[in-house]
């Protein structure tokens, strides 16, 4: 069994009105199935409202499962005895970055996880200085979080859970409102720590680009997966990603019209270097 | 002019000031702020001015930054200043009619004001050159003996520092949409007081939903990492006294008693 499992994983949104009866269910999370080995690179695509976010907060024990089971590490995700464990196993960061810094200086922003996990002093200074190093923010320590960039803001964030040392990192769209540099800072940060570090990392996301470098993919579409596979497999399906509303990669798109219009390429071209190479090789 | 109110916010510096213990500091704020009260002749004046003076030296926060705090509380200022102008009774200075001003209004208009500017000086020194963490740290364990009494000493501790966290992004926001209904064509500057009052309902609105918005997120992203509460919680920096405390405490006791004989013998 993987480090995470799920199994028909399902999760209702109920809206009651001033009585207490429900007036509206809406199921956000329509039996997911999840199997997600240790040390992967995953990510999970989807349009807005495709219940990916939601799915995610499962991950972290924020929301339970309606029905179906999910198990983080082994542990059975709706159990309320094993709501911290399961926070421990799998550290969360968000989308917003303003919005999950606690302290007004770095180091002590890095320091909340493990305070409050009642790790002591002198071990909480080790982890903080390796995990800050780990994001390569080391020399903003002192800095006040409010007059950092949105990449190192986010940075910051994931020092934080990272010095928490929890197995897996879900990260929730933590590139969203970030600008182009600031998304390749961080998507460079998660990638060194799932290769160096051998964190399990699950992405979620909808920007394909920062997807190129998983293990496994997930589609969502409707609170369902639709597609799974690896990056050349999804890639290599472009008119069904249209499909589900997400935006395939230039290169990949490029190299599907050249292929349309007559040219011996083979699917699912992820990097420009690909393409060049190809185009070189028919010549 | 909202970005002015520097209270709440920290300037990092390495200094004697920055690297006592909050408890210290907010033990010693506190006798200051004390202090203030307790002396009614112009060598007072004097040794605050001195001590005060010392303080911000000692700490290297750049004088301007402290003096940016007291626009925030200009309008207060005027309003004390006016009031103990013109209605403290006694030996008449200027008369206009039945206005009038006094000897004792003009004196104590001027000593009252400069408690005031001396007041918010002082305690903005505290939070500038304290983290709210060790802020909260500080108090937290000066007001641990009420957790008997069942006061949620820990809970209030952790709601004041993430209020002061949110001080400047909450003020930027408000910026940020002031800009944006501004640009849509609201008028914040011009009609009467109710007119402008009325006014600042666009700003409030959307400043309010987006501050439980941001409750709403930080809650989740607090709760993700594990915090429970404090119990079972260790501390980063936990506070320990050092020599330089001892000696703080040494120089605001001599302070303190300064102003005190001030007081007696004069």
């Amino acid at each position: 069994m993987g480090i995470i499992k799920s199994e028909n994983l399902i999760f209702e949104y109920i809206r009651r009105d001033e009585e207490g009866n429900v007036e509206a269910i809406n199921r956000a999370v329509n039996g997911v199935n999840l199997d997600i080995k240790q040390g992967d690179f995953v990510a999970i695509l989807g349009h807005n409202g495709s219940g990916k976010s939601t799915l995610a907060k499962h991950l972290n024990a924020i929301l339970r499962p309606t029905e179906g089971d999910l198990w983080i590490d082994g542990h059975d995700a709706k159990d309320l005895n094993k709501l911290w464990d399961i926070r421990k196993t799998a550290g969360m960061v968000f989308q917003n970055p303003d919005n999950q810094i606690i302290a007004t200086v770095v180091e002590e922003d890095v320091g909340f996880g493990p305070e409050n996990l009642g790790i002591p002093t002198a071990e909480i200074w080790e982890r903080v200085d390796k995990a800050l190093k780990s994001v390569n923010m080391l020399k903003y320590r002192k800095h006040s979080p409010n007059k950092l960039s949105g990449g190192q803001k986010q940075r910051v964030a994931i020092a934080g859970i990272v010095a928490m040392q929890p197995k897996c990192i879900v990260l929730d769209e933590p590139t969203a409102m970030l600008d182009p540099n600031g998304r390749k800072e961080v998507i460079d940060t998660i990638t060194r720590l799932n290769r160096e570090e051998k964190v399990t990392v699950i992405l979620i996301t909808h920007y394909m680009e920062e997807v190129i470098g998983a293990d496994q993919i997930y589609v969502m579409d409707q609170g369902s997966v639709v597609m799974q596979g690896t990056p050349k497999e999804i890639f290599s399906r472009v008119w069904e990603l249209k499909k589900y509303r997400l935006d395939v990669p230039q290169v990949t798109l490029l190299a599907e019209e050249l292929r349309n219009s007559g040219l011996q390429l083979p699917e699912g071209i992820l990097t420009i270097d690909e393409l060049v190479d190809e185009i070189c090789q028919l010549y | 002019m909202i970005r002015d109110i520097t209270i709440g916010q920290y300037y990092p510096q390495d200094s004697v000031i920055h690297r006592l213990d909050p408890r210290t500091k907010l033990v010693g704020t506190l006798v200051y702020i004390i202090s203030l009260f307790l002396f009614h002749n112009f060598m007072g004046y004097i040794i605050v001015t001195l001590f005060l003076a010392g303080m911000i030296h000692a700490s290297k926060v750049p004088f301007r930054f402290m003096v940016k705090g007291l626009r925030a509380i200009i309008v207060l200022l005027m309003i004390t200043v006016l009031f103990n102008m013109f209605l403290t009774p006694g030996e008449p200075l200027v008369q206009v009619g039945f206005i009038q001003i006094t000897k004792e209004g003009a004196r104590i208009a001027v000593f009252m004001s400069i408690r005031l500017v001396y007041l918010i000086i002082g305690s903005s020194m505290m939070t500038l050159t304290t983290t709210p963490n060790q802020l909260t740290d500080g108090l937290e364990s000066l007001l641990a003996p009420l957790k008997r009494v069942k006061v949620p000493v820990h809970e209030i501790a952790m709601m004041m520092s993430i209020a002061l966290r949110f001080i400047p992004i909450l003020l930027e926001e408000t910026d940020k949409i002031m800009k944006a209904q501004i640009a849509r064509g609201a008028d914040f500057e011009s009609g009467n007081l109710i007119k402008k009052a009325k006014s600042l309902i666009p700003l409030l609105v959307p400043l309010f939903i987006s501050a439980f918005r941001r409750a709403n997120d930080l809650a989740m992203a607090m709760e993700a990492r594990c915090y429970s509460g404090g119990e079972g919680r260790t501390k980063m920096k936990p506070l320990l006294y050092q020599m330089n405390d001892y000696r703080a405490y040494a120089i605001v006791g001599v302070y303190l008693a300064a102003i005190i004989a001030m007081g007696i013998l004069l």
